[in-house]
């Protein structure tokens, strides 16, 4: 799976994997070694929560040494690894959606018929792309990113960690989910789209006020 | 359209004809240049780290519970 890591040496994961296969608790080391903060951040990416993450990891690696002896070896350990986390992630998640979430398409743009947005001029300009990275990840940006990320679905919130933080290809996201390519990325745009919205929404009055005052050039 | 043209899935033809709308067209410039920028911040805050004592809890856990679950030789 070039998407997960590909300096990842497929000997010493084969022989990692036969090692755990044999029962022999010392390649824990190993896997967790290669492993666990990647699985980590994807079971963080999907939980928003650091007890919930460390649980799903608990659980990921216990399902390892339980299951391994059925792991074929042509399959790729990381996409095993990761489609495990990803599960035992949304799991540990089913229930709690209903309180949290919010329809993805109430935080999506609505678009006109000739494929542009609809909305105030002001609105439809603001770009705040440029705005300095310590500004947008600290305040108002940043709390709606968080409040953005908390509000999506969670198969969509997947398959943004997978695609944008992970790095995964279209087509090894497509795996680790079991969905489709164009199921991942229809959900992948939708999720970008509805965090951009939102970030959008909290800073498009200040780049609007900026404008009027002249700070920052009306485009043309 | 926009994840066509970003992932690089357009047609030369029509990557020109989007070009050229964007040259003219202030909203949709200001679009994609907030689409691609949510994409690094989310990419940003979620490069987030597993802190050391977490692993070191998840390893005494492990080690506890694996004499038992690892599968026989």
């Amino acid at each position: 799976m070039s998407g997960v890591d590909p300096t990842v040496d497929a000997d010493t994961e084969r022989r990692l994997v036969q090692r755990l296969q044999a029962g022999d608790a010392s390649a824990l080391d190993g896997l967790m070694e290669r492993y666990s903060s990647r699985l980590y951040r994807l079971a963080f990416g999907i939980t928003r929560s650091s007890r919930d993450a460390e649980e799903v990891l608990q659980d990921v690696f216990l399902t390892v040494f339980r299951k391994i002896g059925s792991f074929a070896q042509r399959a790729k350990l990381g996409t095993w690894l990761y489609r495990v986390t990803t599960n035992a992630a949304l799991n540990k998640r089913r229930g709690l959606a209903a309180t949290v979430e919010v329809a993805l398409d109430d935080l999506l743009p609505t678009f006109l018929a000739d494929g542009h947005r609809a909305g105030d001029r002001s609105f439809l300009l603001a770009d705040w792309s440029e705005t300095p990275e310590g500004e947008l990840l600290a305040g108002e940006a940043r709390a709606a990113l968080d409040r953005a990320l908390a509000a999506l679905p969670d198969g969509y919130r997947a398959v943004l960690v997978l695609r944008d933080v992970d790095g995964l290809s279209n087509e090894d996201a497509a795996d680790v989910l079991g969905e489709s390519v164009p199921s991942v990325k229809s959900r992948l745009h939708r999720a970008r789209m509805a965090l951009r919205e939102i970030i959008t929404r909290s800073l498009a009055p200040k780049q609007a006020t900026a404008m009027v005052r002249g700070e920052i050039s009306r485009p043309a | 359209m926009i994840l066509e043209y970003l992932e690089g899935e357009m047609t030369p033809r029509d990557v020109e004809e989007f070009e050229r709308h964007l040259e003219k067209c202030a909203p949709c410039r200001a679009y994609l240049a907030t689409y691609r920028r949510t994409k690094e911040m989310a990419a940003d805050v979620g490069r987030i780290e597993m802190p050391e004592e977490m692993k070191e809890r998840l390893r005494e856990f492990l080690l506890r519970r694996l004499p038992r679950q690892a599968p026989a030789s």
